[in-house]
């Protein structure tokens, strides 16, 4: 029993699930946080509406390789070539990109018009014309790409519910779906405020993140599931701290999981996007990073903690809360007690100061996982 | 039901087996010489979505698919694809070297009418309005037979009728009055003038095939054959028109407008095919031959959305949407070691099975026409479900320190631990598939691909984890036995937490 060992620091703890996070007690700080970011940003989207790309507004781009010319020289040769107030951007190291829109050309004028572009982009870049790339878009392709978008995030919303209601229960389901609609809101109103160009990729990348969110909450709440199942014959805590203590038992996994979800995409966006100018891939990119770091941050702080809020209302779990906290050796949980109590899968009274009860003493039946089983 | 572990020898016939097919397949297709079919923003080419400009049935939207699948087909080039995303009909060409002569051809989406030309005028004025209903010629600008009285000796009318004055001030139809069933002003192609014409008495559908070829004196005609259902159309047409002039319309452009037997006395029956001839070039001889065989579609068609990407611009999409995933996969791969030490190896070998097994049946897909073409979109799909991959081990990892941390043997850990994971991990993935089913289902474009890609890289996951992870996990938890072993070092097992 020489077990004297040093305290653990803050990664070991992390390492080990023995972090003590008061991820629910905190939550006002946490819903605060959030409901500021997404007021901002539906702030900024009222006043300043999105960045439309030219497939929602419809319109026409044109794009080519050019190492040796300058975003001057582009616009002179298009405005000659017939364009009236080009947008001329420099994308990656050396692609030009040339966005106007000829809609309100006839339909043979845009050809020619068109030509014409392409003829003096391919002169300026000094390459073949087939080497300009083109892009025009009617003025109702980006409504149809919306509704499709939209048609598939409520059908999503409706089958996610259902699942996990079933799969585990409903209330989950709402937190789950309540976090969704958290990721979807810090996104669009990041795109907003930054200006950010709102691409059919864009709601793609969107969709994405609201099923990796969606997944990372899962994992989350799978736990909390395993964990609660025996809590109230126990009576020894309240089903919001079992919620804390998963929640810090699957930290390291939250952690993990999202950096290895983020370092892929934040590839795609500096690797792919900025160095080497792949722009579908970089508008692919800011959506997920962007979304990707909302989806891990609601998994931990808004859907758990918001669980927990709802969970606590039912009267079988308030009246455990009150049952606990009547109990005279009720403490808080500290790193070692955490340990014990996810070790054990069910509580004894570990205060604070019992460390390392001998664990043939504290054998109790495992999880209570398998009632639940579909 | 609890998943059975599994037997020492079944797992590792499990783990084997799927080392084997994994490699195996993948160099299989390797020897093979197969890839995957890249998508147009990867080897450039040209896309279109049209939509029908007005209401149109399934069926018809079956027969434009058919007739531009005739057309892009008959441009000669390869690997062209038509098909229907919903009401919309989506044309992919990818590799195509030149896209934009490719796209004027597909382009014309027009239908081929055939309509009598009631008189020929001017070409509109500055103030020249549109009207509702196209008033009838004049009758002494009228180009009856009687009135161009054909000499058959020439086979050119001996009376030059002039242009009917009575058109100047009235815009040529739009294209969304020209019905076949109104009677509309068209202008010519290669003319300034324009023409007046009658309803349509026929439509592209009637003609069978048609050709450019050189007459003995060597000018350039356009012979057609009609189908076994329009050959006597063509002659009623024809005899109702006989001596006078029949125009060719397409996309609301008078190709042509021959006289019809002005050489003959009296009116014979084509037998089902005949010859255009007249001031042709090649070009416009060939053009005419096309617009004929492959123009007419029951619908007009409206282009939403045209793209078409430089194959220069392509390929070095593709070496950024490669580098950028082997930069994020080697990133991961860096991460997962640092962290769980010798199992990150066990990631790695796993990554290295799912990207054989990945790679060789995306190869295999892109030999058939089932699979969506690999486009910058799947790509990403695929970098994306990197995380989802290595999340599996993550959570099995992250479990297994749970159990080591609850005193279990690293033996029984890895079987306990595995049961739990994987539960976590259907369910995790069910919702990722879930997702990537709807929007292959619902979305169009560049979506179906990402979808498709998404989806086929988690259901791998969930075979990998049972087939792979588990199998390799378990038997080297149960080799083991000792704290000291890798495994257990890596299980966050360090001596003092478990000890009593």
């Amino acid at each position: 029993m020489s077990d004297v060992e040093k305290a653990p620091n803050r990664f070991q703890r992390l390492y080990r699930g023995l972090t003590t996070i008061d991820f629910v007690g905190r939550r006002r700080i946490w819903f605060t946080l959030s409901i500021v970011i997404i007021v901002i940003g539906i702030g900024s989207l009222s006043i300043r509406g999105f960045n439309l790309g030219i497939d929602f507004k419809g319109g026409d781009s044109w794009e080519v390789l050019a190492p040796h010319t300058s975003i001057s020289k582009m616009t002179t040769a298009v405005e000659r070539a017939g364009l009236t107030l080009p947008t001329v951007e420099k994308l990656g190291s050396d692609t030009y990109e040339v966005t106007a829109d000829l809609n309100n050309l006839s339909t043979t004028n845009q050809t020619i018009v068109t030509n014409n572009v392409v003829n003096a982009m391919a002169k300026v870049a000094d390459v073949n014309p087939i080497q300009v790339s083109t892009s025009s878009v009617g003025p109702t392709w980006g409504s149809q790409i919306t509704d499709r978008a939209l048609e598939a995030l409520i059908i999503f919303f409706i089958a996610v519910v259902g699942y996990i209601s079933i799969r585990f229960e409903p209330k989950m389901a709402l937190a789950a779906f309540i976090a969704m609609v958290h990721d979807l809101l810090v996104t669009i109103g990041v795109y907003s405020l930054f200006g950010l160009q709102i691409t059919p990729d864009t709601v793609i990348a969107i969709l994405t993140i609201l099923g990796y969110s969606l997944y990372d909450t899962v994992v989350v709440f799978d736990r909390v599931r395993d964990n609660t199942g025996g809590i109230l014959k126990s009576g020894d805590i309240t089903y919001g701290e079992m919620v804390n203590l998963s929640m810090n038992q699957t930290l390291a996994r939250s952690i993990n999981t999202s950096l290895v979800a983020i370092l892929p995409v934040f590839s795609v966006l500096v690797v792919g996007a900025y160095i080497l100018g792949a722009t579908t891939l970089q508008s692919y990119g800011l959506a997920l990073f962007v979304g990707l770091l909302s989806g891990a941050y609601s998994s931990i702080f808004i859907a758990s903690p918001l669980l927990a809020v709802m969970k606590e209302r039912e009267p079988r779990f308030r009246d455990l809360a009150a049952r606990v906290a009547s109990r005279s050796d009720h403490r808080i949980l500290s790193p070692s007690s955490a340990a014990l109590l996810g070790a054990e899968g069910s509580v004894r009274g570990t205060g604070a100061t019992t460390t390392r009860t001998p664990r043939t003493s504290t054998y109790v039946t495992p999880r209570a996982r398998k009632q639940k089983r579909r | 039901m609890a998943p059975k572990v599994g037997s020492r020898r079944s797992l590792v016939v499990s783990l084997f087996l799927t080392i084997a097919i994994a490699f195996g397949a993948l160099g299989t297709t390797l020897a093979l010489g197969w890839g995957p079919k890249l998508g147009l923003d990867l080897a450039g080419g040209l896309s279109v979505v049209y939509k029908p400009a007005t209401h149109a049935s399934k069926a018809d939207m079956q027969e434009v698919v058919t007739i531009l699948n005739n057309r892009v087909n008959g441009l000669g080039v390869s690997g062209a694809e038509v098909n229907l995303q919903g009401k919309n009909v989506v044309v992919s060409v990818p590799g195509v070297k030149n896209a934009r002569a490719v796209l004027a051809a597909v382009g014309q989406t027009a239908q081929l009418l055939f309509r009598p030309v009631l008189c020929e005028t001017t070409a509109p004025s500055a103030k020249a309005k549109a009207v509702s209903t196209v008033p009838a010629c004049a009758s002494s600008y009228a180009l009856t037979a009687a009135n161009l009285n054909v000499n058959t000796s020439t086979g050119e009318p001996t009376n030059n009728i002039a242009l009917d004055p009575a058109y100047t001030n009235i815009k040529s139809t739009l294209p969304a009055n020209d019905k076949p069933s109104a009677m509309v002003i068209l202008p010519g192609l290669g003319t300034s003038d324009r023409y007046v014409l009658g309803p349509a008495q026929l439509t592209g559908k009637s003609v069978k095939s048609a050709v450019a070829q050189q007459d003995q004196v060597g000018a350039w005609v356009v012979n057609y054959t009609l189908t076994g259902a329009g050959s006597p159309l063509w002659d009623k047409v024809a005899e109702e028109n006989f001596h006078a002039e029949l125009a060719i319309e397409l996309d609301g452009v008078v190709q042509s407008a021959p006289l019809i037997q002005p050489s003959q006395a009296s009116f014979t029956s084509f037998d089902g095919q005949g010859e255009i001839s007249g001031s042709f070039t090649e070009s416009s001889a060939k053009n005419l031959a096309l617009a004929m065989e492959f123009g007419s579609l029951p619908v007009r068609l409206e282009a939403l959305n045209t793209v078409t990407v430089s194959p220069t611009l392509g390929h070095s999409s593709l070496v950024a949407g490669l580098g950028a995933g082997l930069v994020g996969l080697a990133l991961v791969l860096l991460y997962t070691i640092l962290y769980y030490r010798a199992l990150g190896l066990v990631i790695v070998l796993g990554l290295g099975v799912t990207a054989a097994l990945l790679w060789a049946i995306i190869s295999a897909l892109g030999h058939t026409a089932f699979a969506p073409s690999f486009d910058l979109a799947g790509v990403t799909g695929l970098i994306v479900s990197i995380g989802i991959t290595v999340d599996s081990y993550i959570v099995y990892f992250e479990r297994l320190k749970d159990e080591a941390r609850a005193g279990r043997s690293v033996r029984s850990s890895v079987d306990r631990g595995f049961k739990s994971a994987w539960r976590t991990v259907l369910a995790a993935d069910t919702v990722s598939l879930l997702a990537a089913v709807l929007l292959y289902i619902i979305a169009v474009g560049d979506v179906r691909g990402f979808a498709f890609f998404l989806g086929l890289s988690t259901l791998m996951d969930v075979a990998i984890t049972w087939y792979f992870t588990r199998p390799i996990v378990i038997l080297l938890g149960r080799r083991s036995s000792d704290s000291t072993s890798a495994i257990s070092m890596a299980a966050g097992l360090t001596p003092g937490v478990v000890h009593e």
